[in-house]
Parts: C-alpha cells; structure tokens; sequence
C-alpha cells in the first residue's frame, strides 16, 4: 500500500491540519441552528444558555469523529493510497523522435537508396512502443529546433503509431538540450511515476545545443538512446548571396558557399542557371569540414529566378540547390520640357536609373508619367505628376512669385533637410533670380536675402521650384548642381536609392549587421513571407531574428531592403557524444509483479458518505428527525443541562 | 387569481343552528336571545316587588292591590340585545412558522361571526398588536357576512404585543359592559394574565381562545439553538434536549391552565386550540362544551 501524489509526511501534515481546526472549531463555536419563536418566556424557563463549559470540552463528539474519519478518507482518496506494490504502477515514458532536416538525408544501410534516417528513427520508435508493458504511458515528443509533443501521456497505443507515422523531417537542426530538459520537467509535473527518457534519432546536433557537452545529460540517469546509423558524407550549400555590382548596376554580384559536412575530401561542382538558362559554373575542391565560397558576376537588370546547384548529388539532396529571386531594378523616366536640352543632359546623366526624354515646349503634354521638368515655360495645364520647375515665368509659377531680383547674391541653403545634405556654395552670385511666397509647409531649400529662390512643396504630387536656371548661372561649375539634383530626385522617388541585398540561407536564427543609420529598433522591421512581423532583436547594429519553417524574411530599414530566401535546411554542426550511463537498444521490461489497485474512488465516496450521515444525524435534517420521534438517544446518552 | 375564502358554504350552513351563548347578565334593550336576571318589558313575567313613585302604573298587580291593599309591581324577564366584541390578535407571534395559526385565528373569527350575524348579534370585531386596530362592526343578519370575510382576509400580521395598552384603550373606548371574545396565542413574555383580569372586573364576560401552534407547545428542535423573539428580537443561546422540552411543555401547560383557571373565576370561558385540530371539532366540540356556543 502507498501514496501516489503525497509522501507520507505530507499526508500527515495535512490530516493533522485538518483535524487541528475541525476540532478547534468545535471547541470555540459550533453553529447553532436560528430559530425564531412566539416567546422566550418557557424557553428561558426550561433551560439556561451554556457559556463557559462547551469551550472545555466537545458538545458533539460523535459528529466531530465522524467527520474526522470522512476528511482523512477524503485526504487518502487524495493521496491516491493504493493497494499492491509500488513497482506495479504504471510508468510514463517520454519518447523523443529526432526530426531535424537531417532526417531527410538517405539511410546507408538501405540499397534502394528510398528509405530516410526519419524511416529509420520511426521502426526504432515503433520497436520500443511494441517493448513497453501495455500499461505503461508514452508521449511522443518531435525535436528539431523546438520541441513539440504530438500526443499527452498515452497508452493507446494506435494514437503513439500515428503520431510516430505523421513525424516528418523539419527543416532545423537538432537542439537536444531542449528536448531533455522538456521532458525530464514533463516527466516530473505529469507523470504518474516516471519512466525512461528515451532519443531516437541521428546524434548529431546543432552548434550552441548543450546537448553536445556530455555534462548536460549526465544528470538524466532514465536516458536511453535509440541511435540510428548514417552516412555523414555530405557537400551542400551553405548560403548564396546577391549584391548589385558597385562598379557596374547592371551588374549582379553572387557569392555561393558550400560545406563539406563528411569526412572525405570532395570536389563539387557548383552550376548557376537565371531564370533557367546557365549563368556560370565554378569547380571546387573541399577539404572535410572546410567551407568554401565562389563568386560570380552576372549582368541583367530583369527580374528572374537565380538558382544554384551542385553536382554531384550526394545521400542528402535538400541542401544541394539554393534559389534567389532577383527583383527587377528600379528605373524612373524623367521627362524634361525645354528648348534647351543640353543644359540639363548632364545633370540627369549623372544618376544611372534615370531615363531621360527630352522635348520641345510646344510638344508638352500634361499626362506624362514619372517626373517632369519645366523648363522656363508656363504650361497650358500644369502636370499630374512630380514635376521640377526652372525659373517659370512670374504668372505661371505654382508658388507665387513676390519679387524678380538683378545680382542678387546668394545667401544660404536649408541645414535641416535631407534634401540639402551635402551641399556647399561659396560667393555665389545670380545674375537674376525670381523670390517666392513660400508656405509654412514649403520647404526652403536655397534663399537669398529678400527669401527664397529654390522651394521644394511636399504633398501628394511633390513640386520643387527653382527661382533662377541653375545651368546659366554660376552654379553651373558648382559641385553643388548635380548634388542638389540627386538630392531631389532622392526625395522624390525614394526607391531608385534604395539599396537591395539579397541572400539565400538556411532556416533557424539569422543574423545581419545593420548599417549605420539604423540606431533603435523602431527603424527596422523584419517580415515574413505572408506579411506577419518575425519577432526581433538589435543589438550593436546586429540584428537576430528565428525562422522554422523556409519561406522569404525580408529586413526593412530606412535606407535599405534585405531579402533573406531561407529555403536551405539548417544542419548539424557537431555530433552528440552520448552520456557513459545512457542505456542503449529496444528494452526488456520484467513483467509488473501484480496490479496495484486504485482506492481513492472507493475512499471518496466513503468520505462523502460519511459527511452526508454526519450532515444528516446532526446538520439540518434534525429536525425532521425530531418531529419523526427517532431515537437519538445513541447520538446523545444522556440530556444535558448547559446551564 | 383568486383566493381561497376562509370558510366554504358547507360549514356556514351547519353553524347556522349555533347561538353565541354567555353567563353574564347585562343590561340592555329587548332582542337579543340570552336571558337575563335583570326585569325589563318582557314577556316572562320573573317577580314582584314593592311599587316605588315613578313606576309604571301599567305593570302594577292590580289583583294582589284589591287583595293585599298594597301596591306590588311585576317584573318581567327581559332578553337584552348584549354587545359582542371579539379581538382577533395580529401580532408576529401569531405569523410564525409557516402561519397557520394565524390562518387558523382568521377562520375562528370567522364562523363566530357568522354565528353572532345569524342570531341577529351586533358584533364589534378589531384587531389588535401593540394597539387596537381598525374594526368592523357587523350586524343585521347572515347577508353581512360578506363584510366580514373581505375584511378578515385582508388582515396581516405584524408587531408586537401589548396588553396592558389595549386593555386600557378597550375600556376606554367601550363604556358598555358585554361578550368578550379575545382569539390569540396569548404568548406575551411581560404577561396578559393582569390585563385580562382588568377587563373581567370592569364587568365583561371573557372568552379566551388561545390558538397555538405545535410548535409553540412542544419544540421539536434539538441541541444547541439560538432562539429569536419574533416580537422584540432577543436572542437567547441554549442547548436544548428531551428533558428540557419536557420542562417547556409543561410550563406553557401551566399557563394555559392559568388562563383558563382565571376565565372560569371570573364567570369566563376558555378554549385551548390547537392548530392540528379540525375547526369544525373546535366549533361544535370543544367550544360547546365550554358553553360559548350551543
């Protein structure tokens, strides 16, 4: 006979407690029945109200024993008490399938080359659930970088065979360590007695899994280790990342590295194809646990697919082809209204994604997309799009003109606007220049003494007005010119500076050094490929973030887009060396000797039973009794006078 | 919907032949239907006493004067119409438990009405607690009964009680002496038995029906109580037993023989009713034993 949820001393304890304040209750006050009556006058002259003797001893001891024995039935059905022996308890056992992306690769001992090492860790899976006494419990637990019970303690065994059947290799490396520590903690809060703590799986985990240091495991005495065999002979890619040339924009620069996982030297080729076709080729040779880069250089500047690969293939496939998807490069069509084109070629020549289309003012039309550049005529209808205006006449200005200045000497540029970064002027004198009534929301990029000559209007279509020609002036041999140009082009589309990187890598956590402009975590925000926020951390410009499952994760900064395609599987980075006293193969378990049989129904119902007689002899059913004339005099011997 | 009356025609039919009877003589004018040992213009003739200046020369026994030579008067026996007043207590006490009693006092009130209406009685029926109440005056006749039974059901208990308050707003307010019909629990912790006796020798003829519950007379509680007067709030915390309830019950027995003990001397009547008993064996069982009724 034993307890299953309390010690003894536990027991105890509590059953002293309760019987403490039952009988202290009694000592101090029993409830008295209220009973509101015509008169007190017989009441008083038959009997005298007690005070001081029911405080020294119990007016009721039958009813305070009976309700002792039903709380220590009540605490024992608790307790869970038990008759039989405590080795004929059932165990709970925590089975751990390895379901990391290794599991994909394909079994050595297999000739066919069609079964997995997940195939291989489910007949060990099912083997040890066939050895475990049909009493016993089992939960299924699926490990790759978290850990994921498929059933609750269970006995049922086609419910354990289906949820073994439905464990599929994940798409992360193995953290051991987390698997352990969820089932020793599972094992401890709900498990009726614990039993093994069993691993079946590959034996190779990821870097920074503890589980790699025997120490951690060497406290879990119930470990035992269903290992399978594999063949660790494996090349795959590591990463592919794409870049924009800073030479040439048309062109891509790729960086593709591959890792020699076995033990053998291996030499791979690594094939590149865009958008299908063959973009380049590269053969390398790896030393055992080397890792090597190619580089490539690809022009385009459509947007495709950039795949690549390795040859041969080897027992573990998923990591042998990497994919990119290359947007298509941002371009803006500029198209410039002026009699005098050659002015304004050079300035626009100088951004390379920029189209320019220059044409005569009387050829104006009002519906041009892009931006448009005015200069020094008064269209007939103003544009519908961003447009630059040179020096327009003073009735057809879209900002009004207040004054038309000779020799007016420049004074200042605005020092709190991106779109003045950079620029510097010095003794710069116009030889005519047009001064506008700006808004308070205008922007006041240059000004003269009397106001400003160059304003810039935010809004939904963005208008920037220049008060002179800066070509026919003396900024024209300013440094400051093209600036203020790539300033407001910046401005207006935003995006044709924006910069892309592109990077192909495994799942699990990735990190990235932000550049920078990125001071707080509010400039950055991380998504995944449905548009949801991926928690986050930045930390010294290093940003953190964790994937389990492929997809694209993209990084957005102010000045910038990272495009992360996860599609490669995270691999193990070392193997686990399995712990001196960790027990091995499909058990033999003794047969249980006997059954131990569950009391705690049967005490429940005798405690309740007992509280409802007690209720019932001495609660509100007494009356009842007394009009019924029943003999209480078992209950009570003998009358008492209180008094 | 609609409520029960308090007596169904049945039983009004069978108190039909039923008279309120009383043992007092009182005074009063030709019509009721109770001798009385007062003369008065009868039909009877009861005595003959000496004539005195101012009688009536009518009723001089001209006969005995040529025979005698002297002057003799007869008197005859009279049947004076005597007041009946009936005092219905409606104080907590009577409500209690689960309000039969005072159910039970409504419905006695009730047919000694209808028996008083009957034989032509005038009937002063009031309610009393801590001070009379409103009353009803009823009379002339079965066909007023309806009165009655409008205004018995729409009685409620509440308060508490006073004897002695009443007793002297009673005598107060009735100059002439008569019946008195008192149904209550008389269950008064400061006592009635002085107050009653006040009303006796002011010279009116006490009948006491003393209603209990079986409650009130033997307890069927057991242990330890906390007992709340219904009427003041008091509480008392005892532990009660068999013995003790033996004591009870023979303490309230003792007080209902006091009561009775103090109608009877005072030319009264007493009924002690249960509410367990039947209120036909009461009418026709035990208060025409005891002589209110015949």
């Amino acid at each position: 006979m034993f307890f299953l949820n309390l010690t003894f001393g536990q027991f105890a304890a509590l059953f002293g407690a309760v019987s403490g304040a039952a009988v202290l209750l009694y000592l101090l006050d029993r409830s008295r029945r209220k009973q509101t009556v015509a008169t007190l006058r017989f009441w008083v002259a038959a009997e005298q109200p007690p005070l001081v003797r029911r405080r020294k001893r119990i007016q009721q001891p039958l009813s305070l024993l009976l309700q002792i024995i039903s709380m220590a039935l009540l605490l024992l059905a608790i307790a869970q008490l038990r008759w039989g022996s405590r080795l004929a308890t059932p165990r709970d056992h925590v089975l751990i399938l390895d379901t990391s992306a290794w599991m994909a690769a394909r079994s050595a001992r297999d000739a066919t080359g069609r079964r997995t090492l997940m195939d291989e860790v489910r007949d060990r899976a099912r083997a040890y659930v066939k050895a475990v006494p049909p009493t016993d419990r089992i939960m299924v637990v699926r490990a790759d970088a978290l850990a994921t019970p498929a059933t609750a303690f269970e006995s049922d065994r086609r419910k354990l065979e289906d949820a073994i059947a439905r464990s599929a290799p994940g798409a992360t490396a193995l953290y051991l360590d987390q698997a352990l520590a969820f089932a020793r903690q599972t094992q401890v809060l709900g498990s009726r007695r614990a039993g093994e703590i069993v691993f079946a799986g590959a034996l190779r985990v990821a870097e920074g899994s503890s589980a790699s240091h025997p120490a951690s495991t060497t406290a879990i005495p119930n470990l035992r280790v269903l290992a399978v065999p594999d063949n660790a002979e494996n090349v795959g890619l590591r990463r592919m990342a794409v870049r924009r040339s800073a030479t040439d924009p048309d062109v891509w620069d790729i960086f593709v590295a591959a890792h020699n996982y076995g033990t053998a030297p291996q030499s791979v080729s690594i094939y590149l194809r865009f958008a299908g076709e063959p973009a380049g080729f590269r053969g390398i040779a790896l030393a055992p646990g080397a890792e090597r880069e190619a580089t490539f250089a690809y022009r385009t500047h459509a947007a495709g697919v950039l795949e690549a690969s390795l040859w041969p293939h080897d027992s573990f496939p998923d990591d042998d082809r990497a994919v990119l998807e290359l947007p298509p490069e941002p371009n803006l069509r500029v198209t410039v209204y002026s009699d005098e084109p050659e002015l304004l070629r050079p300035v626009l020549s100088a951004t390379p994604r920029v189209t320019s289309l220059f044409r005569r003012t009387a050829q104006y039309r009002a519906d041009d997309t892009g931006l448009v550049i005015l200069d020094r005529f008064r269209p007939p209808e103003p544009p519908k799009t961003d447009a630059i205006w040179i020096d327009p006449p003073a009735n057809g200005s879209p900002i009004p003109v207040r004054t038309r200045l000779q020799n007016a000497q420049f004074d200042r540029w605005c020092s709190d606007n991106p779109l003045c970064g950079g620029l510097r002027t010095r003794d710069l004198h116009l030889a005519a220049a047009s001064v506008f009534e700006s808004a308070p929301s205008d922007i006041k990029i240059g000004q003269v003494e009397q106001g400003p000559v160059i304003v810039a209007r935010p809004g939904k279509t963005k208008t920037v007005v220049f008060g002179f020609h800066p070509a026919v002036s003396e900024m024209r041999y300013e440094l400051a010119t093209p600036l203020l140009f790539a300033n407001i082009l910046r401005w207006m589309a935003p995006h044709l500076f924006r910069r892309s990187a592109l990077a192909a890598g495994s799942v699990g956590t990735v990190s990235a050094e932000m550049d920078e402009e990125v001071r707080k975590p509010e400039d950055v925000r991380v998504a995944a490929e449905d548009g949801s926020a991926l928690p986050f951390t930045l930390r010294d410009r290093s940003l953190h973030f964790f994937t389990g499952t492929p997809g694209t994760v993209r990084v957005t900064t102010p000045g910038g887009e990272m495009v992360y395609s996860l599609n490669l599987p995270q691999l193990w980075e070392s193997k686990w060396e399995e712990p001196a006293g960790a027990r091995h193969g499909i058990p033999v378990f003794r047969p249980t000797p006997g059954g131990a049989t569950d009391l705690w129904p049967l005490l429940a119902i005798l405690g309740a039973a007992g509280l409802v007689v007690e209720w019932f002899l001495f609660g509100l059913t007494h009356r009842r009794m007394t009009r019924l004339r029943l003999p209480l005099s078992f209950i009570r011997p003998r009358a008492r006078k209180a008094s | 919907m609609a409520s029960t009356p308090l007596l169904d025609r049945q039983f009004l039919e069978k108190l039909e032949r039923l008279t309120i009877h009383w043992q007092k003589s009182f005074n009063g004018l030709v019509g009721g239907h109770n001798t009385s040992r007062f003369s008065g213009g009868g039909q009877e003739f009861l005595d003959h006493r000496h004539f005195h200046h101012g009688d009536d020369l009518r009723a001089v026994n001209w006969r005995a004067y040529l025979r005698l030579e002297k002057l003799f008067l007869k008197m005859f026996q009279i049947e004076p119409r005597v007041p009946v007043r009936m005092l219905i207590d409606t104080s907590s006490s009577m409500a209690l438990g689960d309000g039969r009693k005072f159910e039970y006092a409504r419905k006695l009130a009730a047919a000694l009405c209808y028996v008083g209406l009957v034989r032509l009685d005038t009937i002063n029926l009031r309610p009393f607690g801590a001070r009379l109440g409103e009353g009803i005056a009823c009379g002339g006749g079965r066909h007023q009964f309806s009165p009655v039974m409008d205004y018995l059901s729409d009685l409620a208990a509440g308060g508490k009680t006073d004897y002695l308050e009443i007793t002297r707003e009673f005598i107060g307010s009735y100059q002439q002496r008569g019946l008195l019909i008192i149904i209550s629990d008389f269950l008064d912790d400061t006592g009635c038995e002085k107050p009653l006796q006040f009303l006796a020798d002011y010279g009116h003829e006490l009948m006491l029906l003393q209603v209990w519950s079986e409650e009130d007379r033997r307890p069927p509680w057991a242990g330890e109580l906390e007992l709340v007067d219904g009427e003041t709030g008091v509480h008392l915390k005892l532990d009660f037993d068999d013995l003790a309830r033996e004591q009870y019950t023979r303490a309230f027995d003792q007080y209902a023989a006091g009561l009775q003990q103090l109608a009877l001397r005072n030319s009264g009547r007493y009924v002690g009713i249960s509410t367990q008993m039947a209120i036909e064996d009461v009418i026709f069982g035990s208060l025409v034993r005891a002589r209110g009724i015949a």
